[in-house]
C-alpha cells in the first residue's frame, strides 16, 4: 500500500475536526478521486457514526462514506500539529484526542478487504501510532506503512 | 445455525474488516459451520434485528436493542479482544 503524496498532509494544522475533515477531503475532490458531495457526506456521517478509534497513545480516525460518494478509491492521511476532539466509534458519549486522520474513499471493499485489515493492524501498534502522529515526510510514512502492510492499493 | 449480524454504519468499511477477523477466528476454532455471517449497516437492519442470534457492531445502537449487541469495536482497537469473543463463544453454545 502506498499512498499519493498529494493525499499527505503533514502536521495539518486545524481547529476543529470539521476543519480537519473538510481539508483532507478536498484534497480527495480535488483531484477528482471523489463527488462534489464527498466532503459533506463525511462530516454529516462523523455526527451519526463516529469514526475515532480510542488506540494509543493517541486516537486515530477512520472517517469514510457511502461508497456512491467515490470515483475511485484513494486514502487520504493527516497527522495534526494539534490533536481534535472525535467522538468514539460505537459510543458517542465518548471523545477522544485523534492526531492521525486516515479518510477512507472506498468502492467495493471485499477487494481491499486485505488492505483495510492490514491499515487497522497498524492502529494496534503504540510505537506505530506513535510514529504516524510524528511523521515527516510521505516517503517516510509510505516506507512505515509498506513495511506493515505489503500490499497495494487497488 | 447460529445467524450472526455484523453491521456498521455504512456496511462497507469497518464491517468488512470485523467480519474477515470473525471468519478467521471461527475457522481457528471450528465454529465455521456452526455460525453464518451477514454483513450489512445499521439502517437496513434496525427492524429485523431479532432475527439474527448474534449481533456484533462497530456503530452506536438505540437503546432499545443495546442488549442483543456485542460492540466490535475492540476488533479495530485491539483492545478488549478476548472478553469480546468470549460474549461470543457464550452465544454460539
Amino acid at each position: 500500500m502506498k499512498l499519493d503524496k498529494e493525499l499527505v498532509m503533514i502536521d495539518l494544522d486545524s481547529e476543529s475536526k470539521e476543519e480537519a475533515l473538510t481539508l483532507l477531503g478536498n484534497q480527495l475532490f480535488d483531484k477528482g478521486f471523489v463527488k462534489e458531495n464527498f466532503v459533506e457526506s463525511i462530516i454529516e456521517r462523523e455526527r451519526t457514526f463516529p469514526t475515532g478509534l480510542p488506540t494509543a497513545p493517541f486516537g486515530v480516525a477512520i472517517p469514510h462514506a457511502d461508497s456512491d460518494k467515490v470515483n475511485e478509491p484513494q486514502i487520504a492521511f493527516a497527522s495534526l500539529k494539534k490533536p481534535v476532539k472525535f467522538s468514539v466509534m460505537g459510543n458517542s458519549d465518548e471523545k477522544i484526542d485523534v492526531r492521525v486522520i486516515f479518510m477512507l474513499a472506498l468502492k467495493d471493499p471485499d477487494d481491499q478487504l486485505e488492505m483495510l485489515q492490514k491499515l487497522i493492524g497498524l492502529f494496534q501498534d503504540q510505537e506505530t501510532v506513535t510514529k504516524l502522529a510524528n511523521i515527516k515526510s510521505t516517503d517516510t510514512l509510505n516506507e512505515l506503512i509498506g513495511d506493515r502492510t505489503h500490499q497495494s492499493l487497488n | 445455525m447460529k445467524k450472526l449480524l455484523i453491521m456498521c454504519g455504512t456496511g462497507i468499511a469497518t464491517s468488512t474488516v470485523v467480519k474477515g477477523k470473525v471468519e478467521e477466528w471461527l475457522k481457528e476454532n471450528n465454529l465455521n459451520n456452526e455460525v453464518k455471517i451477514y454483513q450489512s449497516k445499521i439502517s437496513d437492519e434496525i427492524n429485523r434485528i431479532d432475527e439474527y442470534d448474534i449481533v456484533l457492531s462497530t456503530t452506536i445502537v438505540p437503546d432499545n436493542i443495546r442488549e442483543k449487541v456485542i460492540d466490535g469495536v475492540p476488533l479495530l482497537t485491539g483492545m478488549g479482544i478476548d472478553e469480546m469473543y468470549a460474549k461470543i463463544s457464550a452465544q454460539i453454545k
